[in-house]
């Protein structure tokens, strides 16, 4: 029991377990729904005559003429498979990139730990509002140096650090407007939301875990450096999208040949 | 600050780790948007991973390839050149195209033409040579063709019929090629792996005309002439024809799976398979190879298959492992793969047709031969054995069984007429792409193609064109269909097309290994042979069973199997031979004198126009292979099915009832083949074995001293 206990919260804690898990669940769903969704017949046929003019370069090789003519065949043959791949991944595109947008929340970047420096940036509507520029922190919040104005681009900085672990919210006063931005701070695995946005609809959907700025408030944007995740294999560091990418072609070859699905 | 990253100079500033995952998505957004017409947003999992990097592999190995071809072709030309000088300085025409159209009958083609029926026949006949072409003895195709591509007789090739003797205990084997299993074994609990490559013997000897084509550097795409498999390396690309076995290893098994009960098996050809109906779902399976993985034989492998019979739409769903079909009675699906499975990896993999015979009151499925699957070959059926990959790939899958058209079939009535000719013409159609294809790819060089239509059409259907065929008495005159003037004119579209295709520096000859004639009775030898004494039965017996079970080899001088070859029992030669070596020549002679003239007795008619020693025809290495007298017979005659299995009946003569109602397989001066030719040649009494000494010489190469054809030459015009 103990055994399977820390399994399980190995599952749920390493990064590298959820990948894997992740890649190939998503890998094994993405196939199965191509293979719903695709042209099974004309992807199979399109497969067969790029192989076939490949082969007859092959076979061909003294005839100039075939070899040139089969050239042109491969890359028209490339273009109506890539047609006919690409339209199933309409129907998966979005749930996909929502999935990615969310797990990235988690993977791609770990929370601040404590004692450890980092810096929150705003961003307001003009320059003069700089100087109207304040913030409130909660008591496990410290503030480690002075703000730095960048007036060419309406920001400011703080260089802050947290005593412990927590969720905290710092305050942002802008003329009077006040805004708050979630700071995560915690050695585990958490959701972390790297910008707070005013506007910006797709781009909050893509890189924003927190509710929108209000639209009256002076401040654009609020932002803290999580810093990024990296993910151990074998010594090697890497992205979680990238292990992602690998894994789940992975799963999703192995997946097709099992259930027979031409991708 | 270690370890913080620097300030974004973006809009919004903290977006540089996520960025990346945005740039990743964006990346493949772009991708798509690059190529397909619809807008992807991201990387949309696995499919279009694979999408992306299987187009980029085939762009880039294309590219290899085409880099390779273009920038070593100057240096292939040079070495071409300086090795065997100008592939084509001396030749006359820079390609030659030779269709083969098996069995075209050189009497029927000129009646057809008479008659306006063949223009294009007609247009070669006019411009350039229509003549008869002499065919071997015997008028066997796996003959003919060999002696085709080889230039030389039987003697020298090997092949005297489909089938040869095996001396040592009178059975027959396929004389073409000998396929043997690995000899080694390792068992493995109940398994006894075979180790080593599954041996290919190839019987056929003597080197085909292509061969001396590509030592000089001209290029030949052969395709289906008939006892090429296995095929032979060569400069060029080969589709191995007749004699390629089914997966099975036979030439050919059907299988007709049926819920009607019934004991009866069929002569040849075919098994019966019980399909076993269970809440409106009926089950079976196709009978494939032995397990390579079993110790003994007889352990076949299976692949199940379900059908649900839907009386009320006349159709049926058909599922087959993965496949899963929509059948209405009387159509034929698709080729559908199947896979034998022997356990530990062992895969055999082949194709396979079905055919929705009927659905109410019983439910029958007729299941085509299982062919050798071209995609995935796993015996050689092509040089290189990338070429019938590339022709699945680029047509799908097609028929590679040698005698593709199921002739047995429709002898035994499990297909109809209609179903039959469904099957040729599909077979057919698959030919014309490749042939078509390889006219597209060999623009310099030999292309040549058989078709096995010709021959199958006309052994079915004759007793439709005869007067009064046995086999086709019940069928009123004007009810017969045209199937035979049909025929001709099709193949005679297809040369139209071809001829569409060449230029006067292409030559077309149109040939055929031999003609046709009606086979309305059959002549049992054996049962002659036992009349007159040269055959004995054991004591009691009036018949003996398939290949001369009951035979009484201690007192029989003579016997007969297959279809012309008949053979005496000689001492030291054969296991029980009686017949003293210095009797032989005399008892050659004796049964030549009696058989020769043989009379029907029920019409008068000769049965038998021609018996010959084979020393006398045969002049080669071989010829001690071969039978010891040549049969030939008189038209409308030929030897009776039981004759060719071995079985010695009651009766010499009797009508022949079966739809296989036309044939050539009798005196080869009876049915001589076609020649047609684009340009005028010279040629007394052309024979088939000129065909290869023709082409080398056309090539500008001299044909070897041992042909025995002689090359034809070109009308002083042409030349």
């Amino acid at each position: 029991m103990p055994a399977l206990l820390a399994v399980k919260l190995f599952l749920l804690t390493s990064p590298l377990a959820i990948v894997v898990v992740l890649s190939i669940v998503i890998g094994l769903l993405m196939v199965v729904l191509f293979g719903y969704t695709s042209n099974q017949k004309a992807i199979g046929i399109a497969k067969d005559q790029l192989k076939a003019h490949l082969l007859a370069v092959r076979l061909f090789q003294d005839q100039l003429h075939v070899v040139m003519g089969s050239y042109g065949r491969i890359l028209r043959g490339t273009g109506r498979y890539l047609r006919l791949a690409f339209m199933p991944l309409l129907y998966v595109i979005i749930p996909i990139t929502l999935l990615i947008v969310q797990l990235d929340r988690y993977l791609g970047a770990t929370p601040m730990t404590p004692d450890a420096p980092f810096l929150l940036t705003v961003k307001v509507s003009n320059s003069e509002t700089l100087n109207d520029l304040s913030l409130d922190l909660p008591a496990e919040i410290m503030m480690t140096a002075p703000a730095v104005h960048i007036p060419a681009d309406n920001e400011a900085v703080w260089r802050l650090s947290a005593s412990k672990s927590g969720v905290y919210e710092v305050k942002v006063i802008a003329s009077g407007h006040s805004v708050t931005k979630v700071v995560r701070v915690s050695p585990e695995l958490s959701r972390v939301s790297p910008v707070r946005l005013r506007g910006h609809f797709w781009e909050r959907m893509l890189y924003s875990a927190e509710p929108a700025l209000p639209n009256d408030s002076p401040v654009e944007s609020i932002a803290v450096n999580y810093p990024e995740r990296a993910i151990d294999i074998a010594g090697y560091e890497m992205n979680w999208i990238w292990l992602f990418f690998i894994l789940s072609m992975v799963a999703g070859f192995i997946f097709k040949e099992l259930l027979g699905i031409k991708v | 600050m270690s370890g913080m990253r620097e300030q974004s100079p973006q809009s919004w500033p903290v977006i540089g780790r996520s960025s990346l995952v945005v740039r990743i998505a964006l990346l493949a957004a772009l991708i798509a948007l690059a190529i397909a017409p619809q807008p992807a947003h991201a990387y949309a999992g696995p499919g279009a991973g694979f999408a992306v990097l299987s187009s980029f592999w085939a762009i880039f190995v294309a590219f290899l390839y085409s880099f390779y071809a273009l920038a070593t072709w100057p240096i292939r030309q040079l070495f071409r050149f300086v090795r065997r000088r100008n592939a084509y300085g001396k030749a006359k025409f820079s390609r030659a195209v030779i269709l083969g159209f098996d069995g075209m009958d050189p009497e029927l083609a000129e009646r057809f033409m008479n008659e306006g029926k063949l223009p294009n026949l007609a247009k070669l006949r006019e411009k350039g040579t229509f003549t008869k072409l002499r065919t071997t003895f015997p008028a066997i195709s796996p003959v003919a063709w060999s002696t085709f591509m080889t230039g030389v007789n039987p003697g020298k090739h090997n092949i005297y019929d489909f089938l040869a003797r095996d001396t040592s205990n009178y059975l027959p084997f396929l004389s073409s090629a000998e396929i043997k299993g690995p000899k080694r074994h390792i068992k493995i609990g109940k398994y006894s792996i075979p180790f080593g490559k599954t041996e290919i013997k190839a019987m056929r000897k003597g080197t085909p005309f292509w061969h001396w084509l590509g030592k000089a550097g001209i290029f030949s795409s052969v395709i289906r002439v008939p006892v090429t498999f296995p095929p032979e390396k060569f400069s060029g690309v080969l589709l191995s024809g007749m004699c390629v076995p089914d997966l099975k290893g036979s030439q050919g098994t059907f299988c007709l799976c049926t819920t009607r009960s019934s004991s009866d098996k069929f002569r040849e050809g075919g098994v019966r398979v019980p399909m076993e109906r269970r809440n409106g779902v009926c089950t079976s399976y196709i009978p494939g190879p032995d397990s390579p993985l079993a110790e003994t034989a007889g352990n076949e492998m299976r692949v199940p298959f379900e059908v649900r019979p839907d009386a009320v739409a006349k159709q049926a769903r058909i599922v087959v492992g993965s496949e899963k079909l929509t059948l209405k009675v009387g159509e034929y699906s698709e080729w559908i793969p199947v896979a034998f499975k022997a356990g530990l990896g062992f895969t055999a993999h082949g194709i396979c047709r079905f055919y929705l015979k009927e659905v109410s009151p019983e439910v029958e499925v007729y299941v085509s031969p299982v062919n050798i699957d071209p995609g995935h070959p796993d015996l050689p059926i092509s040089h290189p054995v990338t070429y019938s990959i590339y022709l699945a790939k680029l047509y799908g899958p097609f028929a590679t069984l040698g005698l593709a058209e199921d002739t047995w079939a429709l002898n035994e009535h499990v297909l109809d007429d209609e179903a039959f000719l469904t099957q040729c013409y599909s077979n057919h159609e698959d030919r014309e792409r490749m042939l078509f294809d390889a006219l597209d790819k060999t623009k310099q060089g030999l292309c040549t193609c058989v078709f096995d239509t010709t021959d199958r059409v006309q052994h079915m259907f004759w007793r439709y064109l005869d007067e009064d065929h046995p086999a086709a008495r019940e069928v009123p005159r004007d009810q017969r269909p045209n199937v035979i003037p049909e025929l001709y004119q099709r193949m005679d579209k297809l040369i139209g097309r071809v001829m569409e295709k060449i230029d006067d520096d292409t030559l077309l000859l149109v040939v055929s290994d031999h003609g046709f004639k009606s086979f309305a009775r059959c002549v049992n030898l054996n049962a002659w042979l036992h009349q007159n004494g040269y055959l004995a039965l054991q004591d009691g017996k009036t018949e003996s069973g398939d290949w001369f079970d009951d035979v009484d080899w201690s007192r029989t001088r003579a016997y007969t199997m297959g279809l012309n070859g008949l053979y005496l029992n000689v001492k030291g030669r054969e296991k029980q031979g009686i017949v003293d070596p210095a009797d032989v020549e005399a008892l050659k002679v004796e049964l030549q004198q009696k058989l020769n003239g043989l009379q029907d007795p029920a019409s008068g008619e000769i049965g038998i126009t021609g018996v010959f020693i084979t020393g006398s025809v045969y002049r080669g290495p071989y010829t001690e292979n071969a039978p010891d007298l040549i049969v030939g017979y008189g038209a409308g005659y030929r030897a009776s099915w039981d004759s060719v299995l071995g079985k010695v009946t009651g009766q010499v003569f009797e009508d022949n009832m079966k739809a296989w109602s036309g044939d050539h397989c009798i005196d080869p001066r009876l049915v001589p083949g076609v020649l047609f030719s684009s340009h005028k040649i010279v040629a007394e009494k052309p024979h088939i074995a000129d065909v290869a000494p023709t082409i080398l010489t056309l090539f500008g190469l001299a044909p070897p001293a041992h042909f025995d054809g002689k090359a034809w030459s070109l009308a002083a015009q042409e030349s």
